[in-house]
């Protein structure tokens, strides 16, 4: 089986520019099939018994004349019980089937599909980045030379995943090379209770008979050793992966540049690679180590664009032999989350909200089917089932990924103020006015006094000292207004902690609000 | 309000016997108002409601053993954990393979101690992912609820960190629920720990107009066929709702909610209502509301006002006129100087020496109605130390307002002024 996929890559991407729909990263993900076919067994389970390289080649134009893709076409379209193929190829993500949101397995499985903790198989649109670090560390083990790298990158733009590869690969590569595989370690730096535990941990790893001599620092356990020329011959590189980097930044620096020298040492057999979100921080905390010329290379791991992010999502959902989505909502979702912060894990959340949506709604209808039905027997009830909506209807629209989209990046602050019992609402504005002439913050008993004007001019009996100190300190508590610490109530300094404009939104149907804040 | 259930245990069965029926309507309507749990659970048939979607999200992820986190958000005093715990009750029906764990801002305090020891950090860390590895392999949930969620993202945020990083790995099982009242929550989170944390939050708003008064009916209303006797039922019901429709009672509420909506201040208004009923007659009336709203609103500097006496009250008026005069030094010898200039223009016929007027002054100094303004001036006598008037403006008209004899000249005074 593994042949047959790599003889398909050529005559693959062929048909695909005949259907018309080619899209530049299907074929990359083809031949990504077509690598970890050779090289890898796909660790996620999925609830039909057989591995991904067979879910793809239904996508296989019909053209194609082999038999072994057609048995699997007719396998996989037994297999679901609801309406055949869509006859438009030009879309081909409407050649499987639609899904069926009750059917329990299947949700569970795409849920599955869309989780945050399901690694999957292959890392698409990361290639780059994994392959220069694989040479990288290609190189540092067959040149028997330390060295070292930095990742960087946003949140969510696949650093951790790409390492646990990286670390992978390079074993099996050697392996296969015949040169000794080095000895990784992986550590999140939030886990060291003191910074310097690190290196500790590096000595446990590395087989040194230094351990003998405990009473040493580990540091200057790994320093002698590494000046030191070695006398056995076997000993073993080791790849030492620190994720969450800034974690070792101390006042004085000194324990992330002494972990960088340690690579820089004349017989050091490490080699590190460190993870973290600042771009900059080779050059903000180890200035040192550009004089004496060994800075770390830095790949930085930029946030996803919306193509990348439509390609990852896609190739999650390729193993499924069903259409889970409209397009257009995949694609609205990745444009969004592109814009906003490229953050995998949000695309894939605002996912699985917009599947929570459909089943809502299919739930109702399903509901609302029923009702009626009550009284009579089982078959008009199975007859009345037998005239559903169509599968069209069953996928996730973009009117589904649109409500979740907003529920995602929408403030709670509007609706809060909204529902703000009315004398804290008059607070609100009284806060507004007095904040209009830029000044920052003033004292609970200047807004009190503003407060007072505006409860004058509606003739609403303004509250005492007492209420209203403890008004702003429930308004303090939701994250409104800011308080500071005094020990007298009228002499805290108070600061609006939400933009005028929102309010003025927020409060824009009650008139008397209206124009107060004109 | 304390959470003390009184439950339906023998012993107040039997002292409920012996009791007339309005006393054991008193101690049930008091029970249900004492309970969380009843109060909120009008609120979770509708499907829009939040103890659907929380209960959706909860059970969603019990059955799909996937890992899902949620942020309760809301204003103190909504019911955020009372509709937890609601939730959390019935799935424990439905899944009895559950675990909850509970962790209150009472830990986390604890947790910033050990935090300075930094003995055993790593361990409880550790312990932590091998216990979620461990649970997740015997396929149980694990339901953090992290109360008071904003203190847990001061600092570093380590153990936040830490719990959601080992989430993200497909051998744990854990929901965590997030508790807080500050509406930007997710925003104080470090951008690490915001991008592993979903996005999915519930707002917990006060209840609107109309849900105040099906919860008024809901808490209120006696219960047709219970053991009290049935024309008692009746007449308390039919008073109830007539009160209920009239014109001054929804003055009250709306009173009540104009400095604060949220249910636990409706709460302590209902108890106090209910502890004024008329034992005798055993039916709420319009001014059992009226006592439990002063006794809610109450206005301490204007209790203390009460019981000032006359020449007290024409010192802090005089106070009043220096300070809207805008003089500079206020003490005693500008008050009487005050004082005497309101004799001589107004021939009044109380003007008593000064030797009294330090008694009175020292009186509204003990009372706390004036204070000094600093504390530096030990040495010299109170005659000359600078004082400021602790009471505002309204609250000293309203004051004089209620004052059963104040003098006329005093209002004048007070409205020339204003």
């Amino acid at each position: 089986m593994l042949s047959i996929a790599g003889s398909r890559s050529s005559p693959i991407t062929d048909p695909k520019a005949e259907i018309g729909s080619a899209t530049p990263q299907k074929r990359c993900l083809r031949s990504d099939s077509a690598r970890i076919g050779k090289t890898r067994i796909p660790s996620t389970p999925l609830p039909v018994q057989t591995s991904p390289l067979k879910r793809k080649s239904p996508r296989i134009c019909v053209n194609d004349s082999p038999n072994s893709p057609l048995k699997v076409i007719e396998k996989s379209f037994t297999n679901s019980s609801k309406s055949p193929v869509k006859k438009r190829l030009s879309d081909c993500f409407l050649d499987k089937p639609a899904w069926d949101p009750s059917d329990v397995e299947q949700l569970c499985a795409v849920k599955e599909a869309l989780h945050v903790s399901t690694a999957p198989t292959a890392l698409v649109c990361r290639e780059d980045e994994q392959n220069k670090i694989l040479l990288f560390c290609r190189e540092c083990v067959e040149l028997e030379k330390a060295g070292s790298l930095y990742v960087c990158g946003c949140p969510g733009t696949g650093k951790s995943l790409s390492m646990e590869k990286v670390k992978e690969d390079i074993v099996n590569w050697a392996t296969e090379a015949g040169i000794q595989p080095p000895d990784t370690l992986s550590i999140n730096c939030t886990t060291l209770t003191n910074a310097s535990e690190i290196f500790s941990k590096i000595v446990g790893r590395t087989q040194t008979q230094s351990k003998a001599k405990g009473s040493k620092l580990p540091l200057q356990d790994l320093r002698y050793l590494y000046s030191q020329k070695q006398h056995l011959p076997g000993t073993r590189m080791v790849l030492i992966i620190a994720d969450e980097l800034d974690y070792l930044i101390t006042k004085d620096r000194a324990v992330l540049h002494d972990l960088f020298m340690l690579t820089t040492m004349p017989f050091s057999r490490c080699i590190l690679i460190g993870i973290a979100n600042a771009i900059d921080l080779a050059d903000r905390f180890l200035p040192k180590l550009q004089s004496l010329n060994c800075k770390p290379m830095v790949i930085t791991f930029r946030a996803y664009s919306k193509d990348q992010i439509i390609t990852i999502l896609k190739q999650r959902l390729m193993a499924l032999p069903y259409t889970v989505f409209q397009p257009q909502a995949l694609e609205l979702c990745a444009r969004k989350v592109a814009a906003a912060s490229g953050d995998m894990r949000k695309a894939l959340s605002i996912c699985r909200s917009a599947i929570e949506m459909l089943e809502a709604e299919v739930r109702d209808s399903f509901s609302k089917l029923n009702l009626p039905s009550v009284e009579s027997d089982d078959h008009q009830r199975s007859a009345s089932c037998g005239i559903l909506p169509k599968p069209d209807n069953n996928i996730v629209r973009v009117d589904h990924v649109a409500i979740a989209l907003s529920k995602a990046y929408r403030s709670p602050v509007v609706d809060t103020i909204q529902s703000l019992p009315q004398h804290q609402q008059i607070i609100l504005c009284s806060a507004v006015k007095l904040f209009r002439g830029g000044k920052k913050d003033a004292t609970v008993g200047e807004l009190n006094k503003f407060y007072m004007d505006v409860c004058k001019s509606t003739l609403i009996p303004p509250v005492g000292i007492v209420e209203f100190s403890s008004m702003c300190r429930v308004l303090g508590d939701q994250g409104i207004l800011k308080l500071g610490q005094s020990r007298e109530d009228k002499l805290q300094r108070v600061a609006l902690k939400i933009d005028e404009a929102v309010v003025s939104f927020a409060l824009q149907e009650v008139r008397f609000f209206r124009s107060c804040l004109q | 309000m304390s959470a003390a259930t009184v439950s339906s245990s023998p012993k107040i069965t039997e002292k409920m016997a012996r009791e007339s029926p309005a006393e054991q309507a008193q101690v049930l309507v008091k029970s249900r108002i004492c309970n969380p749990n009843f109060i909120f659970s009008i609120f979770s048939n509708s499907p829009d409601s939040n103890y659907s979607k929380l209960k959706y999200i909860i059970s969603s992820s019990l059955t799909e053993a996937c890992n899902n986190s949620v942020l309760l958000l809301g204003p103190r005093g909504c019911g955020k954990v009372a509709i937890l715990e609601l939730v959390l009750e019935d799935l424990l029906e439905e899944y009895p393979d559950m675990i909850s764990v509970e962790i209150s801002r009472q830990l986390c305090q604890e947790h910033q101690l050990l935090f300075s020891k930094m003995a055993s950090f790593d361990d409880n860390a550790q312990f932590m992912v091998s216990m979620l590895r461990e649970c997740g392999l015997a396929h149980k949930t694990i339901i953090f609820v992290l109360d008071e969620f904003d203190l847990f993202a001061q600092g570093k945020q380590l153990f936040l960190y830490s719990l959601l990083d080992a989430m993200q790995s497909v051998t744990s099982q854990a929901v965590v629920i997030g508790i807080s009242c500050r509406l930007d929550a997710d925003q104080l989170l470090e951008k690490r720990v915001r991008s592993r944390f979903s996005h999915r939050k519930l707002l917990f708003l006060p209840p609107s107009r109309e849900d105040t008064e099906r919860l008024l009916e809901h808490i209120l209303l006696l219960p047709t066929n219970s053991s009290f006797p049935h024309e008692y039922v009746t007449a308390f019901n039919v008073k109830l709702l007539k009160i209920f429709a009239d014109y001054k009672f929804k003055e009250i509420v709306d009173t009540l909610s104009y400095s604060d909506s949220t249910v636990n201040h409706l709460q302590r208004f209902l108890f106090s209502t209910v502890s004024h009923m008329d034992l005798k007659s055993g039916l709420l009336s319009l001014e059992n509301f009226k006592a439990a709203l002063s006794t809610i609103q109450r206005q301490p500097k204007l209790e203390v006002l009460k019981d000032c006496s006359i020449l007290e009250l024409y010192i802090l008026v005089c106070m009043k006129r220096l300070e809207a005069k805008e003089q500079e030094l206020r003490n005693f010898n500008a008050i009487m100087k005050e004082y005497k200039s309101i004799h001589d223009t107004f021939q009044t016929s109380n003007y008593y020496a000064r030797n009294v007027c330090l008694r009175a002054f020292e009186h509204l100094l003990q009372r706390e109605l004036i204070s000094f303004e600093d504390n530096r001036g030990h040495g010299q006598s109170a005659e000359f130390r600078p004082v400021k008037l602790l009471i505002s403006r309204p609250e000293l008209y309203q004051g004089l307002k209620s004052y059963p004899s104040c003098p006329t000249i005093l209002h004048k005074l007070m409205d020339r002024d204003g």
